[in-house]
């Protein structure tokens, strides 16, 4: 029995010294970031959520590139482009001398094999390039251009955007979607990027290591392991208990309150690319009505939904186009402001809705999609509105599977929504929810043709100043209209431990590593 | 004797020892049940007059407060008074778990009658379906009919009742199987009382003593089954007012140290399903002690 | 021999009806579902050319007689399909998930033995004392707290306040999974790879989960113990015993006990069912990466043919240890006619 404990002692003491001494081998430097997000398939083609293109980021690159925490688009494998006079041409010369990890060359053909694939496969992105380009042509060897079905003005935003990245042809298969990085050739995802995957496993964990191939400036840092977590409470106590060296999206209202106040932690915040809004299916009556859809957008009290549900976080939101972005207007305050009862009892009145002949219609939401903080925005939108003595509401949830499946049937007059924007212009903002076919797609039916010829006018006319005018106008008459009402813009909290420097986010979502460093 | 409330109480604890000392312990657990239920139900009735302000007013007082004078058992961050909403809440839980346990008993117990009592292909057949899904993990298929339906308080009470159909429907059936061949029975049938006859008068008050104690325990596992598929977010919208669902929101409160968010909701479940429970324990040990014991 | 075998053939033979029926009621279930997993899998730029093109694709177009007819001949091979959702084979995801699963159920049936049968013994040797009463009131109070409520309290008393153990989830932050896992036995593999201080930590990991699980079982397992301990304590032979002056405690707490685990093994095996529920609403609090959540995860989704298959693997699992069961029980109990 005694020697038995003895064997233990030593063991224990083997295992501290090997220990010790792997610790001391690699002075590689190891950074560990949490999330609760998940990633989906590891294919251009077919990836469509910003925590997936987050690693494509990193692991590849695109012909057009955010500088890390920049809002401002500089040329990345290109080395520049042009625009033809008609502006259905967009032209872009490569970097030269570039070379995938097994050595296939980086040239025009790969651009166009890449874009093609994407074309061909139909995944839920594709849109994003079948949408605008026709065909692509490879006029030498490193040279490549894009013919437009229509001119674009902000096309070279969408050729940052994860579709358009180059992949390997040697290693990702002509015909296929790829989910997990062992379908590919070689068993590994790496690109042209600052990174590669060494250990891929759903939901757990990715492994990144810094990819050799890589000729830009070599990352501060050795790896990068993202951890995957359930939910956002397990994810904050272990970034207090110091397990995590950083972490982002999502936490809980009630954790960002604790968490800023944490003296071990550097909090983070940026201005987040992310709405939120109040849908009307705008053929229905009574809310076709723009009268009604304005009463309803004048009894929403911005502030207080903030204050309650996600505790004094994010902005509130009078615009479609967020704050942050050109041309943005607090158009909604200066017309209608916030909680105005008064008007939304006059605009109603006008209709022949008062206290005894109530305006009463089904406020419809998802419990699950936008997290559990929906349920209390739903019944804090309720009371607002009912506040107002002149209407009831029912409120009603759908998963998210069936809610799309309603809106798209027509089954929900009032609903909830948020929206992550494709690409980075004022256009995804504004004619995805008042274009004719972009509102349909979201359930609203919003159909003119006047706002249709200025979507089309501003997003073919290359002068930004004329833009400008044009989206300027239509924040204005967005508040006469009403298709939606906006509510709030999320901020973005990221929060590290007090020795990790570099780390840089923005409203493009374009979360680069590779600044990222530990300091003693 | 004049009534004067003392000596009427004082008449009620004699008799309540008497039967004390007459079964034991076992009587005390069927007292403090049927007090913990009673107190539950009065809650659920009187809610109007018990609950300091309305379950949906947000406006009570400060957000996220811990229990104090104003709020004895604080307020969520919607600035709701938690104990209003408890109080509120007990309605749900009780409406859907009652009424979840008579649908099913109503059900199982027919089915069960008519088929231990034709016999034949239908028996068989319906005897299979129906232990197939006694063995199955009634939670599961709970989850899977919730999903299904509209969230609503009906929708809610089928998902909880589907599951508990096969239990009376074992229980009744053997009963009435064996039932159907004594001898009273069989001379009923000698002098030609129809099927119908024989069925609701002979073997029904038979069966249905048996059922009494099942009921109850039964509405005790609905209670958690409800209060589990309303946690999951399965089964009601949110203008319900309901334990399960506070729950789950307190849930994300956790390490925040809101503790009264997650306490109290999850106690009551807790005590409104030991509350039955114990009734059913304390019946089944006085009228049939070997019942629990198989 | 040969009735035993012939016994097991037609116990067997028993089950294939029952799987039938219950994957019908899944399948009616789930398809009756409003909202289908194009709708959430697509984006809503998709236009209804390419939605009804899905359809077709994955088959959601055709009479559901026909996909009923399908589906069950795919799982008469085994074949579970693929999820509609992501672009994976079901049995693979499944795969994925069930070793943290029965890792959690295990621990728990060993905390729900070690606290079970003996509080059980001890209640049926002192019968109708107090130690009893107490003992019988603690199984039927653990019994009527919600799995998920425990959960949230032990979590927020050893997880936040007093900070000892870990919250949730299978491994810490720093532990990395892809260094030590083959089998998906996370406390198998860490020992494998012979990593103690990743394997401390797993252990770690599943205390909350398996005692939560455990104590909530406890409560049924006391009240079966005490039962047959009361039968087997009657018994002549542990009269017999008592009579030839052994000590009583050794009576007790070996011989009879013994006598009684048979049953109290035969009855876990009906308590799987209960297991499943508990192990489903445990994954779902304590973030534990099992078949629950993923059943959960992907019923939101509606991806069909994941639901199905788990649904079936849980209906699996149920008759073929109701199977086992019966069949010690036959190999044990000679009364047992077959």
């Amino acid at each position: 029995m005694k020697s038995f404990r003895w064997l233990l002692v030593g063991v224990l003491i083997l295992a501290m010294v090997c220990a010790t001494t792997d610790v001391m081998a690699k002075k590689k430097t190891v950074l560990v970031y949490g999330t609760t997000e998940k990633v989906t398939d590891m294919d251009p083609a077919n990836a469509y959520d910003f925590h997936t293109w987050e690693i494509f980021y990193n692991i590849y690159q695109g012909l057009m590139g955010y500088p890390p925490g920049k809002t401002n688009l500089v040329p990345a494998l290109a080395e520049s482009y042009t625009i033809s006079k008609d502006g259905k041409a967009y032209t872009f010369k490569l970097k030269k001398g570039l070379k995938f990890s097994d050595g296939t060359p980086f040239d025009a053909k790969a651009v166009k094999w890449s874009l093609d694939r994407v074309i061909r496969l139909k995944g839920d992105p594709s849109w994003l390039v079948t949408d605008f380009v026709d065909h692509v042509e490879v006029v030498d060897k490193y040279t490549v251009r894009y013919v437009l079905k229509n001119p674009c003005a902000y096309f070279p935003s969408l050729v940052a955007t994860v579709p358009y990245y180059p992949v390997n042809p040697n290693v990702y298969p002509a015909d296929k979607i790829i989910k997990d990085p062992a379908e590919l050739k070689g068993g590994k995802l790496v690109g042209l990027g600052p990174y590669q995957a060494v250990s891929f496993k759903r939901d757990e964990e990715i492994i990144l290591d810094v990819n050799p191939y890589y000729k830009g400036p070599k990352p501060k840092n050795d790896r990068v392991v993202i951890r995957y977590f359930a939910d956002a409470t397990t994810m904050r106590l272990a970034l207090e208990k110091g397990e995590l060296d950083f972490a982002f999206k999502t936490f809980n209202p009630s954790d960002i309150v604790d968490l800023q106040k944490s003296k071990k932690l550097i909090t983070i915040k940026g201005q987040g690319p992310y709405i939120r809004y109040i849908c009307f299916q705008c053929q229905k009556p009574p809310f076709d009505d723009k009268v009604v859809r304005k009463a309803i957008a004048a009894a929403i009290d911005r502030k207080e939904i903030i204050r309650k549900v996600f505790l004094g976080q994010n902005e509130p939101l009078y615009s479609m186009v967020p704050k942050g972005m050109w041309t943005h207007e607090d158009s909604f305050l200066t017309e209608i402001g916030d909680g105005n009862v008064k008007l939304c009892k006059k605009l109603l009145a006008s209709r022949g809705y008062n206290a005894k002949n109530k305006l009463k219609f089904e406020l419809w939401y998802t419990p699950s999609h936008y997290g559990d903080t929906e349920v209390d925005m739903a019944a804090v939108i309720k009371r607002q509105l009912e506040a107002t003595g002149v209407i009831q509401v029912t409120v009603k949830s759908a998963e998210w599977a069936t809610y799309k499946q309603n809106w798209r049937d027509k089954l929900m007059n009032v609903f909830l929504l948020g929206w992550y924007p494709d690409y980075i212009d004022p256009d995804n903002y504004t004619a995805a929810f008042a274009g004719t076919a972009g509102s349909a797609g979201n359930g609203i039916f919003f159909s003119n043709k006047q706002w249709d010829a200025m979507f089309v006018e501003a997003q073919k006319n290359p002068d930004q100043n004329k833009r400008a005018a044009i989206y300027k106008k239509i924040q204005k008459m967005w508040t006469d209209e009403v298709p939606t009402v906006p509510i709030f813009q999320g901020t973005l909290y990221l929060f590290t431990q007090k020795n990790i420097r570099g780390v840089m986010i923005s409203p493009t979502l374009q979360f680069i590593y590779a600044p990222i460093e530990k300091v003693k | 004797m004049k009534y004067s409330p003392t000596s009427a109480m004082g008449q009620l604890i004699g008799r309540m020892t008497g039967m004390g000392r007459k079964y034991g312990v076992e009587w005390w657990i069927l007292v403090i049940g049927a007090v913990i239920i009673a107190a539950i139900i009065i809650m659920a009735l009187l809610a109007p007059w018990l609950a300091p302000y309305s379950p949906h007013d947000q406006a009570t007082g400060p957000q996220l407060a811990p229990p104090s004078g104003r709020h004895w058992l604080g307020t969520d961050n919607l600035q709701r008074d938690v104990l209003s909403r408890i109080i509120y809440g007990s309605r749900t839980i009780l409406g859907v778990a009652i009424l979840a346990a008579l649908l099913s008993s109503t059900i199982g117990i027919t089915m069960g009658l008519i088929s231990g009592y034709t016999g034949g292909f239908m028996d068989k057949s319906l005897s299979l379906v129906m232990d197939s899904v006694y063995s199955f993990p009634g939670l599961i298929l709970a989850i899977a009919f919730a999903a299904m339906l509209e969230p609503g308080v009906i929708s809610i009470t089928i998902a909880v009742a589907v599951i508990y159909i096969p239990t009376y429907f074992r229980l009744v059936r053997g009963q009435t199987l064996s039932i159907k061949e004594e001898l009273y029975v069989e001379a009923a049938r000698a002098i030609g009382a129809p099927g119908k006859v024989i069925l609701w008068k002979y073997i029904f008050p038979n069966v249905i003593a048996t059922t009494v104690v099942v009921f109850t325990m039964n509405v005790g596992d609905a209670i958690m089954i409800e209060a589990a598929l309303t946690y999951l977010g399965l089964g009601l919208p949110p203008s319900v007012v309901d334990w399960g669902m506070d729950l789950a929101m307190g849930k994300k409160f956790l390490p925040s140290g809101q503790w009264w968010l997650i306490t109290f909701p999850g106690g009551m479940i807790s005590l409104l399903a030991l509350g039955f429970t114990m009734l059913g324990e304390g019946l089944a040990e006085i009228l049939n002690p070997r019942l629990l014991e198989r | 021999m040969k009735n035993l075998i012939r016994y097991v053939v037609t116990r067997a033979l028993l089950t294939i009806p029952m799987l039938l029926i219950l994957l019908t009621i899944v399948f009616v279930v789930v398809r009756v579902m409003p909202g289908d997993p194009v709708s959430s899998m697509l984006g809503g730029h998709a236009p209804q050319s390419v939605i009804d093109q899905k359809k077709e694709e994955l088959g959601l177009n055709r009479p559901l007689i026909v996909q009923y007819g399908d589906y069950l001949m795919q799982i008469c091979r085994l074949d579970f399909g693929e999820s509609m959702i992501l672009h994976q084979k079901v049995l693979d995801a499944i795969g994925d998930k069930i070793p943290a699963t029965i890792e959690l159920t295990f621990f728990g049936m060993i905390i729900t033995l070690l606290v079970g049968v003996p509080l059980g013994a001890y209640a049926a040797d002192k019968r109708r004392s107090a130690q009893d009463y107490a003992i019988r009131l603690y199984g039927i109070v653990i019994y009527c707290i919600p799995v998920y409520w425990l959960g949230l309290m032990l979590q927020m008393i050893f997880g936040v306040w007093m900070d000892i153990l870990p919250v949730a989830g299978r491994t810490g932050a720093r532990v990395f999974v892809s260094t030590f896992e083959k089998t998906g036995f996370y406390t198998l593999d860490t020992l494998l790879v012979r990593d103690f201080e990743a394997f401390a930590d797993v252990m770690l990991h599943l205390v909350l989960p398996s005692v939560t699980l455990g104590l909530v079982l406890s409560g049924i397992f006391i009240r079966l113990t005490r039962a047959n301990m009361l039968d087997v304590l009657k018994s002549d032979y542990i009269l017999a015993a008592e009579a030839r002056g052994i000590r009583h405690r050794r009576v007790v707490y070996k011989h009879a006990i013994l006598n009684a685990f048979v049953p109290i093994l035969t009855m876990m095996g009906l308590q799987v069912a209960l297991l499943m529920a508990g192990a489903v609403l445990t994954e779902s609090t304590f973030s534990w990466p099992g078949m629950g959540r993923l059943l959960l995860e992907r019923i939101y989704l509606r991806d069909y043919p994941t639901i199905q298959g788990i649904i079936v693997i849980f209906a699996l699992i149920v008759a073929f240890v109701s199977l086992i069961v019966d069949i010690i029980y036959a190999l044990v109990d000679p009364r047992v006619r077959y």
